[in-house]
């Protein structure tokens, strides 16, 4: 060993060069990890950047600080009038009574006061229809679904407006009130025991036999039951009339939207296949109104519709402003919806309609079994985002004289306790828009991440 | 097909239903109802409309154009006098919807620039006060927020008296906006022909500079050169020219303020709100098209060894526009319709001025919802024909 390294040694003596230094190692980077790692890298990476994270920071401190101060700092909660709100805090912070006060004239409208437990219990019925779409271990999900889209206009009808029911209205009624009964029903025997209502009644009961045929005569007796208790009740129902000029608020905003939202997706489905339709004529129909409607806002077609329908029904019909209203916001959205399942529609590859007609399916079949959901899979998140333009849409029917939520909370201002008090309504009601909107549009996401996992590795 | 597959016919029972399952004459059959249907709709609707008309003896024809309207109008952009013709009350709504749609499409592709490049920024703070930006903004109404812009905060301005105001020449009030005029003296058409040669300079420049790039690889300076064109040969020929601009400038006298230019609080209100709005759904456009680059685009650019700056400008944004374009132009469609909400806070745009105000005047339904739809058909015409024409122009040519 020693004789090794005298050689070596005796080697490096030998040459004139300057022996090898290693440069002194470089600092660590910074860290990346942890908190101050995580810090460092998405705030303070460079000069600039941290100039922009301060300057990011201020805003927010500054948008909140005004935004809390005025609404819950300084703001004042109980008080007579603006008056008092004025006196003791000045401009510097909300008003909150007259909210308060407005509260529900904002959310009902005019509604008799004694009168409003029939919109609350419409919205009860309605959560309670929709809740057995989220249980697991309900099947029959797309029926439900439909059934809502389909009944509940029915019964709501009458419960939004009452008075005096004729033959045709009580059969419609109880239709809705059959189909909630059905939903309940059948959401209640399936996560018992997996069986429809109708199955579950027959095996109940143990008539109808072995074979099919004999069966389904027990469903659709059991079925039927359920519709003439629906029809003894509805009779037995009793509700005074409530004029739509009365309708207002919130109540009326989702009633319109609601309205456009079901009557548009059937109709969009509709004009998007005419539109696509190999047959002239009707691919020309359907282009038209479609562009017709899309190239226009909404208010002219809102105004449009408020002239120009009087002068088209027979002499001495009357048509409400409400109608008036429902039937252009339903037409100007069928419009927008064809195009988004149109777009829907064109994403299918082509081997898809090929394969559905090689296996004998016809043209509705195709479209409905094979094409359609997968097309209105894909167009999820542009539909939902068509329903939120709806809803954010159905405050132009302010203008044309109805009192929706918009409407309301500029009379809050204009109500004589409360005179020039708009921000705080404004700030209120643009709350309640934000988180509807908001929740859609985030279920929305969620709805579609759900859907596509069966294409993710 | 059908007809030859049908086994022996049994009957002129199943010779009908093999016609009828031909798909050419079903085909045919379909299109007759479905005609047959439409045009008895707009027969019964044409009918009941005349006879209503006849009844309420309102007539339809176009001749109330020539007619004075008798009403005078709060805004307008061309010149227009109480007394004037319908005619030229369609054309000021037109041409004060085109001021809005105009001055909202700038500010909102501005604003939306700066939002959407926020939204992909490195930074967490920026990156998430430009998406909170967005997602509240985007998910309340259009009109709620006119309205507030409007009410909650133009009118509630202090009067006149105690205006805003800064340097003496800006003053906001609740009267609106009032800015320094300017008046033209002699001599501004040398500055116009100056400002005209500086474009035109600047435009050949940028294209030659562009030219040498793609045929040597050159690079030249662009930004500096064109500024300079752009604003050295006017201020030049000011100067010579001896102020052919001076500034009328707003005055205080008595309640109210004389001279000066003033915007309305609905022409601010409209156009903030407006442009707001817009920006989310633009800034939303933008960060989508730079995202749907291929990160191996700025790999290779990087590998490459192109500055960051230059593979944005050079590298992602022109991939980027082909997706970023289509709907952004239809946002400027958008923009246009929306510009209809002016009604709401009594800005005089066609709807206010010519949907409502002529309509209630005149009575003359028919004319002049046509002439409304008409205008906002042939504005969206417009716009998807020069659509199709870009998006045929960027198609991407494989061999």
């Amino acid at each position: 060993m020693d004789e090794v390294l005298s050689r070596d040694s005796a080697a490096v003596e030998q040459l004139p060069a300057e022996i090898f230094k290693p440069k002194p190692a470089r600092a660590a980077p910074p860290s990346t990890l942890g908190v101050q790692g995580w810090v460092r890298q998405n705030m303070f990476s460079s000069i600039p950047n941290a100039l922009v994270t301060v300057l990011g920071i201020w805003i927010v401190y500054a948008f909140f600080d005004t935004i809390l101060t005025w609404a819950v700092g300084n703001a004042v909660w109980e008080a007579e009038n603006r008056r008092q709100c004025l006196d003791l805090v000045g401009r510097s912070g909300a008003c909150w009574p007259g909210v308060i006060a407005w509260i529900p004239n904002l959310i009902y409208g005019l509604y008799p006061k004694d009168q409003v437990w029939r919109i609350n219990l419409a919205g009860v019925i309605l959560l309670l229809w929709a809740l057995p779409l989220w249980l697991p271990r309900v099947q029959s999900k797309v029926q439900i679904g439909l059934s809502l889209v389909l009944l509940f206009p029915l019964l709501a009808s009458y419960l939004f407006l009452g008075g005096e029911k004729g033959v045709i209205w009580s059969a419609l009624i109880a239709l809705g009130l059959a189909g909630f009964l059905w939903t309940l029903l059948t959401a209640a025997t399936e996560t018992i025991s997996g069986l429809s209502f109708g199955r579950y009644a027959v095996a109940a009961i143990g008539f109808g036999g072995d074979n099919d045929p004999a069966r389904r005569n027990g469903q659709i007796a059991a079925l039927l039951a359920l519709y003439v208790v629906a029809l003894i009740a509805v009779q037995a129902m009793s509700l005074s009339f409530v004029a739509t000029r009365a309708w207002g608020g919130l109540f009326l905003t989702l009633v319109i939207s609601g309205i456009g939202i079901a009557f548009s997706l059937p109709a969009g489905i509709v004009l998007a296949l005419g539109r696509r339709s190999r047959m002239p004529l009707i691919s020309m129909l359907s282009t038209t109104f479609i562009e017709l409607f899309r190239s226009v806002p909404l208010i002219t077609i809102l105004f449009t519709f408020n002239t120009m329908l009087p002068l088209f029904l027979p002499v001495g019909v009357e048509v409400n402003q409400l109608l008036r209203a429902i039937v252009a916001v339903c037409l100007f959205s069928s419009a927008y919806m064809a195009e988004v399942i149109r777009g829907g529609l064109q994403a299918i590859p082509r081997g898809q309609y090929e394969a559905a007609s090689a296996m004998g399916l016809g043209f509705w079949q195709s479209t409905g079994l094979v094409i359609m959901p997968q097309a209105l899979k894909i167009m999820i998140p542009t539909i939902v985002g068509n329903f939120i333009g709806l809803f954010k849409d159905t405050t132009l029917v302010s203008i044309v004289g109805l009192f929706d939520l918009l409407s309301m909370s500029r009379a809050v201002g204009e109500d004589t306790r409360w005179l020039g008090l708009f921000l705080e309504p404004f700030f209120f009601i643009t709350m309640i828009y934000f988180v509807v909107c908001f929740t859609m549009s985030q279920y929305s996401l969620n709805l579609e991440q759900r859907l596509s996992a069966g294409e993710r590795r | 097909m059908a007809l030859l597959d049908s086994p022996a016919p049994a009957g002129s029972g199943a010779r009908l239903m093999a016609v009828l399952n031909n798909a050419t004459v079903r085909s045919v059959v379909y299109q007759a109802l479905t005609l047959a249907c439409v045009v008895l709709l707009f027969w019964y609707l044409i009918s009941n409309t005349i006879e209503n008309m006849s009844q309420r003896g309102m007539s339809a024809g176009f001749d109330f154009l020539g007619v004075s309207a008798g009403f005078g109008i709060g805004f307008t952009l061309i010149p227009y006098r109480e007394g004037d013709t319908y005619l030229r009350v369609f054309m000021v709504g037109i041409a004060n919807t085109m001021l809005v749609a105009v001055v909202a499409i700038v500010l909102s592709t501005v604003l939306g620039l700066i939002v959407g490049l926020a939204r992909l920024s490195n930074n967490w703070v920026i990156r998430n006060v430009a998406r909170w930006y967005i997602e509240v903004l985007r998910n309340t109404p259009l009109l709620l927020q006119i309205i507030a812009w409007y009410f909650g905060v133009f009118t509630l301005l202090p009067r006149p008296r105690d205006s805003i105001g800064w340097v003496d020449s800006i003053f906001l009030n609740n009267r609106g906006l009032y800015l320094p005029a300017p008046v033209i003296a002699d001599g501004f058409g040398t500055v116009l022909a100056a400002a005209v040669l500086g474009l035109a300079g600047a435009f050949a420049w940028a294209r030659f500079a562009r030219k040498e790039r793609e045929n040597s690889g050159r690079i030249r300076p662009v930004v500096l050169p064109v500024l300079a064109l752009l604003v050295l040969p006017p201020l030049l020929a000011t100067l010579l020219a001896g102020a052919p601009v001076s500034w009328d400038m707003p005055q205080l006298r008595g309640f109210n303020f004389v001279g000066g230019l003033n915007i309305p609080p609905s022409f601010c209100a409209l156009i903030i709100a407006l442009s707001i709005y817009t920006s989310c759904f633009i800034g939303e456009n933008v960060r989508s098209g730079v995202q749907s680059v291929s990160r191996g685009q700025t790999e290779a650019a990087r590998a490459l060894g192109v500055p960051p700056g230059r593979t944005m400008r050079s590298i992602i944004l022109p991939q980027a526009l082909r997706v970023i374009i289509p709907p952004l132009i239809s946002q400027y469609l958008n923009v246009t319709k929306n510009s209809s909400l002016a009604i709401a806070i009594g800005f005089p745009d066609l709807v206010s001025v010519w949907m409502n105000t002529s309509l209630n005047q005149s009575g003359r339904a028919i004319p002049i919802v046509a002439m409304t739809m008409g205008f906002y058909c042939l504005v969206s015409l417009a716009v998807s024909l020069a659509m199709n024409r870009y998006n045929r122009s960027i198609l991407i040519r494989e061999r």
